[in-house]
């Protein structure tokens, strides 16, 4: 398989930023909903947890991006309807938004509850914003809704990925696995 | 009868020599603390993220004479319960039982037992600190700086002192861990002191 992507499929380099941000916002869920259950050290364990891999999506977030500008993007395929079109599209679109709008709105959200964020405790993020216990607050509930948008969002590209793949019998979710073949 | 008149006046020279004593320990002036203008606080780790929290409420019992270090004395006692480390959620955590366990201890303490001069206008005092019920040796080390402000002298004390929280036993239980929160405390104090009288 090639590093760079080819207008038959992604290559190396965005399949595995792909999973690898899929296997880590993942890993984000379990780290958040265990953090909401704990209390004291345990939670505080969790939630800099949290914030360190939403770091390392972010990052990853911003090479994905910058990945994807330089290279071609496989096109969609030319049988399909303007409704699917414009959902694919769409979600797309809007997956790209959330993987830098979630990381974005969490490192908000501790700035304003004076927590600063730190990589791992490698190193520490300048704070975004001063210390603002309402900006905290609807900063936590669109922090949450952000990541509720994200799970239906997925799913929506999820259910597509296997239409593709078992309706349309097309190479679209073949071509974003790193094993299969594609004539 | 002459024996009787001597020792007379050999107490009576002892009395005034521990009056004169007690004099030169008194001697030295007092200074009262300007809480609006003071602050005593402190530089945590916590999760890799650099914190700062401060005490509010404390007390000072200073006497000093730059001439008279055997007779000038530091105490400091810190209402433990009035922390703030900028979050309440936090600050009930560290008052909690395995914390700071201010229902048990309300009161930290640094009581200086010498204060020596290092320099000009830097001193040290070594002494004991109690937190948590728990005494270690101290050294602090710290400058002064003098003014007089409406006709009063005043005294700005300023210094800082690396405390390890585990040897306090704040932390016990998961807190014992320093994985999550550093061991190591910067404690920091700014303090406005107004000659008493």
């Amino acid at each position: 398989m090639q590093v760079r992507n080819t207008t038959a499929r992604w290559g190396s380099v965005a399949q595995f930023l792909h999973w690898l941000i899929v296997a880590l916002i993942i890993t984000q869920v379990i780290l958040a909903l265990t953090a909401e259950e704990l209390h004291g050290m345990a939670k505080l364990a969790m939630l800099a947890r949290h914030k360190s891999v939403g770091i390392t999506i972010l990052m990853l977030a911003v090479v994905r991006l910058g990945w994807r500008l330089i290279n071609p993007t496989p096109p969609l395929p030319l049988t399909l309807k303007p409704y699917e079109r414009f959902l694919a599209n769409f979600t797309h679109a809007a997956l790209y938004v959330l993987i830098f709008a979630l990381p974005i709105t969490g490192w908000i959200m501790s700035s304003a509850r004076g927590f600063p964020v730190s990589w791992f405790s490698l190193f520490q993020l300048p704070d975004l914003v001063t210390k603002n216990r309402p900006l905290y607050e609807a900063m936590q509930e669109t922090h949450e809704a952000l990541a509720w948008t994200l799970g239906a969002v997925a799913l929506l590209h999820l259910l597509g990925a296997l239409k593709h793949h078992f309706v349309l019998k097309d190479t679209v979710l073949r071509r974003m696995l790193p094993f299969s073949k594609i004539r | 009868m002459i024996r009787h008149f001597g020792l007379s006046r050999s107490l009576a020279a002892l009395a005034m020599l521990l009056a004169a004593a007690a004099a030169a320990g008194a001697a030295v002036p007092t200074y009262a603390l300007d809480a609006t203008k003071s602050t005593l606080a402190f530089a945590f780790v916590q999760a890799g993220g650099h914190n700062q929290g401060r005490f509010p409420k404390f007390a000072v019992n200073f006497g000093f004479a730059d001439d008279n270090l055997a007779a000038s004395h530091l105490e400091v006692t810190v209402d433990v319960g009035a922390l703030d480390s900028g979050d309440k959620e936090r600050d009930d955590t560290l008052r909690e039982a395995d914390l700071f366990n201010v229902a048990k201890f309300p009161q930290a303490r640094f009581t200086a037992t010498q204060i020596i001069k290092t320099a000009a206008g830097a001193y040290e005092a070594s002494g004991s600190l109690v937190i948590r019920g728990v005494t270690r040796a101290l050294r602090v080390p710290f400058t002064l700086k003098s003014a007089t402000e409406q006709g009063r002298p005043v005294l700005y004390m300023t210094g800082k002192t690396l405390i390890k929280r585990l040897d306090f036993g704040v932390g016990q239980g998961d807190w014992k861990s320093t994985e999550w929160v550093d061991n190591e405390v910067m404690v920091t104090f700014n303090l406005r002191l107004i000659a008493a009288g």
